[in-house]
């Protein structure tokens, strides 16, 4: 595959018809052949001026798979009201026939007031009958108008809960935004990342003479490094809501953090420890009567192995990849569904109701 | 037990988690083929790597050659290696590796089964296999029906514990309509049809799967997709390639047995059938072989009228001066082999009464081509005067499979200009580019079926009979003839594929 990226000369401030002009114009190739333009959904990014450039390369990268019409805003609303458009395409060639294909980005930078009202911006140059996802790579506010206003126009908002510095304080404002009448659809790049850990821990009560032990489960184990409470706390509240255990205690321990559950056959105990050098999940292991289950990163950090033991013996064990964690291998995951992830948002409760503990 | 399962994995419940099978064993007969280590294992390791195999997951593989456990996975390392250097992860082939195991055996003996069920029944405790088995077929389809009676022989056809038992058989699935008959009852001695995968990767190609995806998830197209709008249809599977090395194989098949009878059929099936009512096994194959029973019977003594065969001779294919069919390696001197093949089938439903399907499929084609095109009848009446409507031609659809998979669409545009001149022009629509990724291996795709116990994609009984039916009348006829037309390699087939489309008033395609 051969990507080139074209850039439009200029920029400043544009109409909207300006704009789509430009970009029908960015299409024309060299020999004055249009290259098609591909899209299959609206992808809305609110960013800053520091973060920009990852996440203007990790769009391009989606344009692979999700061939997209992207308006990047780097917004700032403290400075002098100015808004400046520039305009991109992601152009590539497949097969014999040298036909191009396009995907479009269009940055706009807005400063002072126009910033708070970004909706007035992105509403137009969305492309009609596509879905509308917006993708907050950042700190952002749940509560704030900015952001409903901006969430009105998508059919689901991604978000990082632990990109702020007030991690599990963003977890309890997307919990409470999501008891609201019409909250938006969430997806939260911090539980993307535990879908290969959570279908690994699944794979391990593949065996039909295993699956049982789900029901008996003593202990939980969770070992992660400083900015990985999140996703540790999302995998508790995963299992917890899943295996219907109940939430009753939490203590500190020095960084360590305890909690006891009840279940259908008696408590479980789960421990959360941050003492990971490495990962943000290092370990997670579960215990019941007879077995201990195990899924745990491998000394290449980019693998994972399981392993299963009856007592000291080991039952089955196996090394795979863990998959990448790349940012637009993320955000591409959460593209790929529309509507409310309720196993998302049974985990985020159960987690909210620890913290709240 | 399946869905007791299911229920019972309650971490596995969630539509997110991608679905993995039940654990399970991979038995492969033939193993030191090139099959085995150039597609089975390459895929079977990235679906692991991938996290897509259950944890208790074991292949074992069986052929004559003498050779340890670790001897065989070293060479099926080494062909992975070749495959992709620099790729392949240590730790995960380590883990991978130790699930794989060789046992050394005359298929045909039956000790090797008492072997091989002893075999299996240690990984059943060592690796919680669950006494789940594919036994995947891919020795000379000659030894099909002696492994198939042994395996029967010795109970493995069902499993104990109640597990699964499932057969994979390779094409060729016969050489005609009674070997095929012959191999099926064969196979279902034993084996319950449910249980029996006949694969034909061509349809675990993203790019065939897309016919359906276009005809049935797009309203458009289905209410003119049929006699009232539809002049007729043409269907073309070319290679630039030549028979390469596999002269002594070709030798014994032909294009009409290589290509026509399981790769072309499909795309016929897949391009004339009616909407399945689910996107599941039995809907889709049986909407499948009502197509192949629709299709009018060739009578023996027309044969000449409705099929041609070729065969390419010397000639220039993108610059390159290539030998003939006869000069090629282990081929007959005056052999008549097809190398080509040209049809004319109809369809006798009311979908498609009266509208002739024109296939063909050869080899040292001018390019490498797959399309299916649908011809629309020309509009009834044209207003405009008759000399501005001479570049104006009936519109034509045409899917492209490969390269480039795609749609275009022939169109009447009005040409620049005062006066009204009316053009045809093709509008292209490259869906296989919307998406730039590309698609997974067709054996990643069909082995991950197989083990989920999902048969869709495989060819039933019948439809692999149904199609041997239409071609038979077709092969007799030219099994007593010892000429063969013959084409220049690079060119488009002979001169009597042009003239059975003339005859009908209509010409074939430039792909």
């Amino acid at each position: 595959m051969i990507g080139e990226s074209r850039q439009a000369p200029g920029g400043g401030r544009m109409s909207v018809g300006q704009i789509e002009h430009e970009l029908a114009k960015l299409r024309t190739n060299e020999d004055g052949t249009l290259a098609l333009r591909s899209s299959v959904l609206n992808l809305i990014v609110v960013t800053d001026e520091e973060s920009a450039p990852e996440i203007t390369n990790s769009v391009s990268k989606l344009a692979g798979r999700y061939p997209a019409r992207a308006v990047v805003f780097i917004a700032d609303p403290e400075g002098e009201s100015n808004v400046d458009v520039r305009l991109s395409a992601f152009c590539n060639v497949r097969g014999g026939g040298g036909a191009q294909v396009c995907a479009e980005q269009v940055t706009i930078h807005a400063e002072g007031p126009p910033a708070t009202h970004l909706e007035s911006l992105a509403g137009p140059l969305l492309i009609p009958d596509l879905p509308v996802f917006l993708w907050y790579p950042g700190e952002f506010s749940p509560r704030s108008s900015e952001f409903a206003a901006m969430a009105e126009l998508a059919d689901r908002v991604i978000v990082d809960s632990a990109a702020g510095e007030n991690r599990e304080d963003c977890l309890c404002e997307i919990a409470a935004m999501l008891e609201g009448p019409a909250a938006p659809a969430i997806g939260d790049l911090q539980w993307v990342g535990l879908s290969p850990w959570r279908s690994l821990l699944a794979d391990t009560f593949g065996a039909p003479e295993r699956a049982g032990e789900l029901e008996k489960i003593k202990r939980a184990e969770i070992l992660y490094a400083p900015g990985g409470e999140n996703r540790a706390l999302l995998l508790v509240g995963w299992l917890a809501s899943t295996l219907g255990w109940k939430a009753e205690s939490a203590t500190r321990e020095g960084n360590d953090r305890k909690l006891e559950f009840s279940g259908p056959s008696g408590s479980i105990s789960v421990e959360l420890s941050p003492d990971s050098p490495d990962a943000r999940l290092r370990r997670i292991r579960l215990y019941s009567s007879g077995y201990s289950f195990q899924v745990s990163r491998h000394r290449a950090l980019s693998d994972v192995r399981t392993t299963v033991m009856r007592g000291d013996e080991l039952l089955a064990e196996r090394t795979v990849h863990l998959g990448s964690f790349d940012l637009g291998v993320l955000v591409g995951e959460e593209l790929r569904y529309r509507g409310h992830d309720e196993a998302y948002e049974g985990a985020l409760r159960t987690a909210v109701e620890v913290l709240d503990l | 037990m399946a869905d007791t399962q299911v229920l019972q994995n309650v971490l596995r419940d969630e539509q997110r988690l991608p679905r993995v099978p039940e654990p399970g064993v991979m038995v492969i007969f033939g193993a030191s083929g090139d099959l085995t280590s150039r597609k089975l294992v390459p895929a079977l390791y990235d679906l692991a790597a991938q996290r897509r195999l259950p944890l208790e997951f074991a292949v074992v593989g069986i052929s004559r050659t003498k050779m340890s456990h670790d001897e065989f996975r070293g060479r099926l390392r080494k062909a992975l290696e070749e495959q992709r250097p620099g790729e392949v992860s240590d730790d995960v082939w380590e883990s991978f590796a130790g699930g794989i195991f060789y046992m050394p055996g005359d298929s045909k003996k039956t000790e090797t089964y008492g072997e091989l069920k002893e075999l299996l029944k240690k990984l059943d405790s060592e690796r919680g296999t669950q006494g789940n088995r594919a036994f995947y077929l891919s020795s000379s389809p000659s030894l099909f029906p002696a492994i198939v009676e042994r395996l029967g022989e010795a109970g493995m056809n069902k499993s104990d514990d109640g597990g699964w038992s499932r057969l994979v058989v390779e094409k060729p699935f016969g050489r005609d309509l009674e070997s095929a008959q012959e191999l099926n009852s064969e196979l279902q001695r034993y084996f319950d049809e449910s249980q029996i995968y006949r694969i034909d990767h061509y349809l675990g190609k993203e790019t065939v799967q897309n016919i359906l995806a276009l005809r049935f998830a797009n309203g458009i197209f289905e209410p003119i997709w049929n006699q009232h709008y539809v002049d007729h249809v043409q269907i073309t599977v070319a290679e630039d390639i030549g028979v390469g090395t596999r002269g002594a194989f070709y030798e014994e098949a032909g294009a009409l047995r290589d290509i026509v009878q399981n790769h072309v059929m499909q795309v016929l099936c897949l391009t004339a059938m009616e909407p399945p009512v689910a996107f599941d096994a039995e809907s889709v194959r049986e909407e499948k072989v009502k197509v192949l029973k629709a299709v009018r019977p060739i009578p023996e003594d027309e044969v000449d009228n409705y099929a041609v065969r070729g065969q390419y001779e010397r000639g220039w294919v993108w610059g390159e001066e290539v030998p003939g069919y006869r000069e090629e390696e282990n081929v007959d001197p005056e052999s008549v082999t097809d190398t080509y093949v040209a049809l004319k089938v109809f369809v006798d439903n009311w979908r498609w009464a009266g509208v002739p399907f024109y296939i063909r499929a050869g080899k040292r084609m001018p390019k490498k081509a797959t399309e299916v095109a649908i011809q629309f009848h020309s509009s009834p009446h044209t207003p405009f005067a008759r000399d501005d409507t001479e570049g104006l031609e009936p519109n034509v659809l045409v899917v492209r499979v490969q390269p480039e998979e795609g749609l275009s669409l022939k169109i009447g545009a009005k040409v620049p200009g005062s006066g009204f001149e009316v053009s045809s022009v093709n509008m292209d629509l490259l869906y296989g580019t919307a998406f730039l990724e590309e698609a997974p291996d067709a054996y990643q795709r069909l082995l991950l079926d197989l083990m989920l116990g999902d048969p869709t994609l495989f060819i039933r009984a019948d439809e692999a009979e149904g199609a041997w039916k239409i071609l038979d009348p077709v092969m007799d006829h030219w099994s007593e003839k010892r000429e063969i037309s013959l084409y220049p390699a690079g060119t488009w087939g002979p001169q009597e594929a042009e003239a059975l489309l003339e005859r009908d008033g209509r010409e074939w395609r430039k792909p």
